[in-house]
């Protein structure tokens, strides 16, 4: 309370120091945001929680859960889904609009059991009718879900042409519910702004402006009315302005990028949880049967650069030591360890090995020249390496890396592109080498980047464009892994699957088609002064970021004041 | 009046050829707008595959029309004041997002670039006047002022008068914690005049000096041309020399570059209005390119060559007013 | 009355109008006697390029990462301390300033040719030379320069023939030469139209005197002064821009310029995190900097229009003399 009274003070300082702000913020912000007579802490009602969840001005009205643009209170305030997964632990969902979900042994059924008692903001129940709609409407319904149908008004089964237990994510843990009665007579529906959504959670949307909207605690949600009766989401444009308004108290809840933690964790307001997701690698382009060129086509040079990159130097300097450490399984170190086969080497090294990167080059029948690069037919081992402008992480891990890599022999030069070359470039496998991530997976399961990034059906050859939701950049296409990957995906077994995935990393480890350098930090901060409920270190019971969803809806359905 | 004759057709013809130069231009850059939005949602995250399946269905279906049908297309869009539907900010309409953005760009830097020009030209003009005195000292001061690069100056402002002393905000063109979207009232608008102050205060100090030492200069050069000589011989009072004589006719150059300088105001913003996080249409541009959203920046585009061309026309008017010999050989 | 005499100007010198001995135009006459303007712009234009050129003989390797990331200025033999990745902050300026010079040069001179052939010929020929020329010149005023910038780098980016300078200083320097020259071109246009019909000018015409003999001789030495402005204002302006330009990341890549200094500092929160030393002296660099090649264009300004010095001098002498009788009737009324 002290701390909050001393705030308190500062502001009033302030707004009489510019004598402006008596006029505008002065009085609004004392009076609104902070009760003056917050000594009795239990009994105080939150203040209104402001966030920002990534959001820029202008900020444009948009609720509709199918529309590109759609704000990030609409997934999980407003709209929710069956269950939240946490990709920060391997725990059960948690159950939101189902009581439980299961598939049938060969995974071509799945009935689902919804909740009880569920009301939409706008009156109306919830039942299997808007279940029905939510998966078989134009817009939304898949090819591989053959019918949807109701066994009872609160039990619903899905029928597949196949087994679908890899699709179990995507049904019930991204699959927005809508209902039936509003949207069965909407015309266009990935085109509408949807000013007043009406779903099942814990908000409704009050006010929308250019800087900002609100939402208003939903009274009839079934988890009970929010104890947060507003929420503020802001636009911000920068990470730096919003780290500014982190600091001075202005942001409550925000993910992003900050280097110097411990200054914003200065004056002790804020709680601080990181909660590293995504793989940083360097994509290599490194399959000459569908058009690759370049020295990193040679598995032994994709090697020799392993071993030769300083990973401890590279999250100290570039990551300031925020990052984790990789498994070059791309399995989540923590999270995904009873997947990680016995056989493989778990952890990418942290150090550089000079020697050991030029011994495998030798033994490739490299030979060092005269000016310290090797060479190869005459052909000197030249490589570039880009990063996108401006990702200053990504630049400077980059920079470091060429200078390891040349320590080592290797003629690696950095340059940086714009974001649209570098996305031209991944997409049509038009490189040598790319700083580039991938992304994490939503369940405790590597399954999702094996799958997506590593098999031969999710690419194209060098000078195609790859389809939306295929992201094999690096164009690996190895028999064994896309058997393997298979075999993972038509079973619910879990030896079954360990099996397939010692198949996979044995190769992708030692292939090295994306090289391994960090798992990227992920920053989220949020004011534990004035609120609790928030996930924990011990109990990180969902992925805390204020942009992530459904497991934002989670968040605010937990907090209260204090 | 042939002159204005010649001057409008000639106006006419700079729209119509900035106009389609503004279509080709968008259209000479890389990548389309589909994948451009899935990649770039792919960075916070992977994608639900229904969004992916919307975008697909909004974007996915490039326009296979011909060249000059779309050009024909663009121009009725035109002519009915439809500059389509953003797509980093979707789906809000272009005319909507810049309705939204200009006046907040107008108001602001606008106004700040006058403020810096009256005193500029003022300060030069009484500079110049009272040339040979202490006076001259306020050349190498404007000097560096005008040498200071703007974001260096006003990032440093940002932090040592927002985030060290918390004396203006941090972001914003009002205060998003009070007010939920603009309304009339005085609380308001103090809310506006104080979130302006910093990044106004930030321009005029870099632009003044520009404005100061260009008069200065013409000021100097003008009071040493004969007929003002003749003038002071023939014992007109000297503020009749000084507003009439020396100043007119010093200021013609400062005039122009004023009116250029009006006309650069909604793009000559960008720097500001990033650094500041303020909702202008510099900032709405910058959205625009680095999201690829064509829409957007042709719609912006459009808005600054239409303001650039009626500041030139202005000027021309004015040049002529002040300058007759312009109008008779123009 | 005309500006200036054209006998006038043949026979009278700079040197004549200050009372000076000599009636050759030596260079001494170029170097105004008593500048305190022009010193303070040699010292820091001189001194920046001596920095720029002697300075990495005495400075580390720019790139050199090996040192404790953000090291506070004078600690461990690092006058100006370390950026987070541990390079060297002096180094970096030392080579950053070769960076930034040469943008402004080169941006500085192809936006002079340009604004010359767009300003004054269009200015001076009129008709419909001088429509087409400013037809052209608006057209170039009204694309927006940064995005315009981005357009061209993206191109040359595809094209194979400047692929060899893709995103490269050259590139940038070029591109803000290229968009530039507008501004100056048509403040020069006007000045150049209100300059033809002047008497002398007109005079010279009738004598049967041809256009760039009258361009040359009329035209050009009336606003060398403007043209002097135009041309250092376009070098500082090509620095201050390429800042600019890095600072939204879009500088060139690869190489130590100010800017990309300014940009990583920037990016790298330099100053949340107490890193004044490494974004405080890129700017102040640039500013200096510019403000030196500002104050040497005022003394070259003095130099070529007289009036600028005289005028001040002079009325300093009237204003001296009118003292020294305001006070001899001081004297005589006591």
């Amino acid at each position: 309370m002290i701390r909050s009274t001393g705030r308190q003070r500062l502001l009033s300082a302030v707004a009489l120091a510019s004598g402006l702000t008596l006029l505008a913020a002065g009085c609004s912000s004392s009076s609104n945001d902070e009760g003056n007579d917050g000594d009795a802490p239990s009994t105080a009602e939150a203040r209104t929680l402001n966030v920002w969840a990534g959001s820029q001005t202008p900020i444009v009205e948009n609720f509709n859960p199918y529309a590109p643009g759609v704000l990030h209170a609409a997934l999980g305030g407003v709209y929710e889904t069956f269950f939240v997964y946490n990709k920060v632990q391997d725990d059960p969902p948690i159950p939101m609009l189902a009581e439980s979900a299961e598939f049938n042994d060969d995974g071509t059924e799945l009935t689902v059991v919804l909740r009880q008692g569920v009301q939409w903001s706008d009156g109306e129940d919830f039942d299997a009718e808007d279940v029905i709609y939510s998966f078989t409407a134009e817009h939304v319904k898949r090819d591989w879900v053959k019918s949807v149908e109701a066994v009872d008004p609160h039990t619903v089964t899905f029928t597949f042409d196949g087994p679908q237990f890899t699709s179990e994510f995507a049904l019930l843990g991204a699959s927005w519910l809508v209902p039936e009665h509003i949207w069965s007579g909407i015309e266009n529906p990935i085109e509408i702004v949807n000013e007043n959504p009406v779903g099942t959670g814990p908000y409704i949307v009050d006010t929308v402006s250019d800087n900002a909207y609100t939402v208003t605690a939903n009274p009839g949600y079934w988890g009970g009315e929010p104890a947060v009766s507003e929420i503020r989401y802001l636009g911000v444009d920068q990470n730096q302005t919003a780290s500014d308004l982190l600091t001075s108290g202005q942001i409550d809840w925000a993910t992003m990028f900050i280097p110097d933690v411990d200054a914003v964790l200065a004056d002790g307001r804020l709680g601080y949880l990181n909660t590293p997701q995504d793989p940083t690698v360097l994509y290599t382009c490194a399959n000459v049967d569908l058009g690759c060129e370049g020295p990193q086509t040679d598995k032994a040079v994709r090697q020799a650069l392993n071993l030769a990159i300083d990973r401890g130097e590279i999250n100290e300097k570039a990551f300031v030591g925020l990052a984790a450490d990789i498994s070059p399984t791309f399995a989540l170190l923590g999270r995904d360890d009873h997947w990680i086969s016995p056989d493989v080497e778990s952890v990418s090294p942290q150090t550089a090995d000079v020697d050991g990167a030029k011994a495998i080059l030798e033994d490739a029948g490299y030979e060092l020249g005269a000016d310290g690069i090797f060479e190869k037919d005459g052909q000197k081992l030249e490589l570039e390496l880009t990063s996108v402008d401006g990702w200053t992480d990504y630049n400077d891990a980059a920079r470091l890396i060429e200078e390891s890599a040349r320590a080592a022999g290797i003629g690696l030069t950095a340059s940086t592109v714009t974001w649209q070359e570098f996305s031209d470039s991944r997409q049509s496998g038009e490189f040598e080498l790319v700083m580039g991530g991938v992304v994490g997976t939503s369940v405790a399961d590597p399954f999702q980047i094996y799958r997506d990034w590593f098999s031969g059906e999710y690419t194209q050859p060098v000078g195609e464009i790859l389809q939306p939701g295929e992201w094999n950049f690096s164009r690996y296409d190895n028999p064994a892994v896309n058997d393997a990957v298979k075999a993972a995906a038509a079973t619910n077994d879990e030896a079954a699957k360990q099996a397939a995935y010692a198949t996979i990393q044995e190769h992708i480890v030692e292939d090295l088609p994306y090289i391994p350098i960090v798992i990227n930090a992920t920053q989220t901060f949020f004011d534990t002064s004035d609120f609790t409920g928030w996930p924990t270190e011990d109990d990180t019971f969902v992925f805390p970021p204020a942009w992530s969803n459904p497991s934002s809806g989670v968040i605010l359905g937990k907090l209260a004041g204090q | 009046m042939k002159f204005y004759v010649r001057r409008i057709t000639f106006y006419v013809i700079t729209l119509w050829a900035a106009i389609s130069l503004n279509f080709a231009l968008p259209r000479l850059m890389p990548g389309d707008a589909m994948s451009t939005m899935i990649a770039r949602m792919g960075r916070s995250g992977d994608i639900p595959e229904s969004t992916l399946r919307s975008i697909e269905l909004l974007f996915g279906n490039p326009d296979e029309s011909s060249l000059w049908e779309q050009y024909v297309a663009y121009l009725g869009q035109l002519f009915r004041g439809d500059l389509g539907v953003s797509v980093t900010k979707y789906p809000a309409p272009v005319t909507e997002l810049i309705g939204q953005a200009l006046p907040w760009t107008i108001g602001l830097v606008g106004l700040a670039t006058v403020i810096s020009f009256v005193l500029g030209v003022g300060a030069g003009a009484f500079v110049g006047w009272k040339r040979g005195t202490w006076v001259d000292s306020f050349v190498p001061a404007s000097t560096l002022l005008q040498a200071v690069p703007y974001f260096w100056l006003a990032m440093i402002f940002v932090y040592l008068f927002a985030v060290t002393n918390r004396w203006f905000p941090i972001a914003w063109n009002y205060d998003p914690f009070s007010f939920s979207g603009p309304e009339l009232s005085w609380a308001f608008v103090g809310s506006v005049v104080y979130h302006g102050t910093l990044p106004a205060l930030t321009i005029v100090i870099s632009s003044f000096g520009g404005w100061l030492l260009g008069m200065r200069n013409m000021m100097v050069a003008t009071l040493s041309e004969d007929y003002v000589t003749t003038a002071e011989a023939k014992g007109l009072k000297r503020s009749r020399i000084l507003t009439t004589y020396a100043a007119r006719n010093a200021a013609l150059p400062s005039m122009a570059g004023f009116s250029i300088a009006l006309a650069f105001v909604v793009a000559g913003s960008i720097v500001t209005e990033q650094v500041f996080s303020y909702p202008g249409l510099g900032k709405l541009m910058i959205t625009a390119v680095q999201g690829n959203d064509y829409a957007l920046m042709q719609g912006t585009f459009l808005v600054i060559t239409i303001a650039v061309l009626a500041a030139n026309f202005l000027m021309d008017l004015i040049y002529g007013f002040i300058d007759p010999r312009t109008r008779h050989n123009g | 009355m005309a500006k200036d005499d054209i006998r006038d100007r043949e026979t009278v010198t700079p040197a004549d109008v200050l009372g000076g001995p000599t009636r050759r135009r030596g260079l001494t006459d170029f170097m105004p006697r008593k500048s305190g303007k022009l010193l303070a712009g040699l010292v820091l234009v001189v001194g920046t390029l001596l920095f720029a050129f002697l300075g990495p003989l005495f400075t580390q390797n720019p790139r050199n990462s090996d040192n404790p990331a953000l090291l506070p200025p004078g600690s461990d033999g690092h006058v100006l301390g370390t950026t987070s990745l541990g390079r060297d902050v002096l180094a970096q300026l030392a080579h950053g300033a070769q960076g930034s010079i040469m943008v402004g040069l080169v941006a500085g001179a192809i936006a002079l040719v340009l604004s010359l052939i767009f300003g004054i010929l269009a200015g001076y020929v009129g008709g419909w030379t001088d429509e087409g020329l400013s037809a052209f010149t608006s057209v170039m005023l009204v694309l927006p320069g940064l995005p315009l910038i981005i357009v061209l780098a993206s191109f040359a980016q595809q094209s194979d023939a400047l692929q060899f300078m893709s995103r490269s200083l050259w590139l940038v320097a070029i591109i803000l030469g290229l968009t530039a020259w507008p501004g100056a071109a048509i403040v020069l246009r006007s000045q150049a139209r209100s300059l033809r019909v002047r008497d002398y000018v007109a005079a010279s015409r009738v004598a049967g005197e041809k256009p760039h003999w009258i361009i040359g001789v009329e035209i050009l030495p009336n606003l060398l002064p403007l043209l002097a402005a135009q041309f250092i204002g376009a070098v500082i302006l090509a620095i201050m821009n390429e800042a600019g330009l890095a600072y939204l990341g879009l500088g060139p890549s690869g190489s130590i310029t100010w800017g990309t200094m300014l940009n990583e500092a920037q990016t790298g929160a330099a100053l949340t995190r107490g890193a004044w030393w490494w974004f405080v002296p890129p700017g102040l660099m640039i500013a200096l900097f510019g403000c030196g090649l500002s104050l040497i264009n005022f003394s070259i300004d003095e130099v070529v229009n007289p009036k600028l010095r005289t005028a001040p001098a002079a009325v300093k002498s009237v204003r001296k003399a009118a003292k020294a009788v305001a006070e001899d009737e001081k004297k005589v009324e006591a």
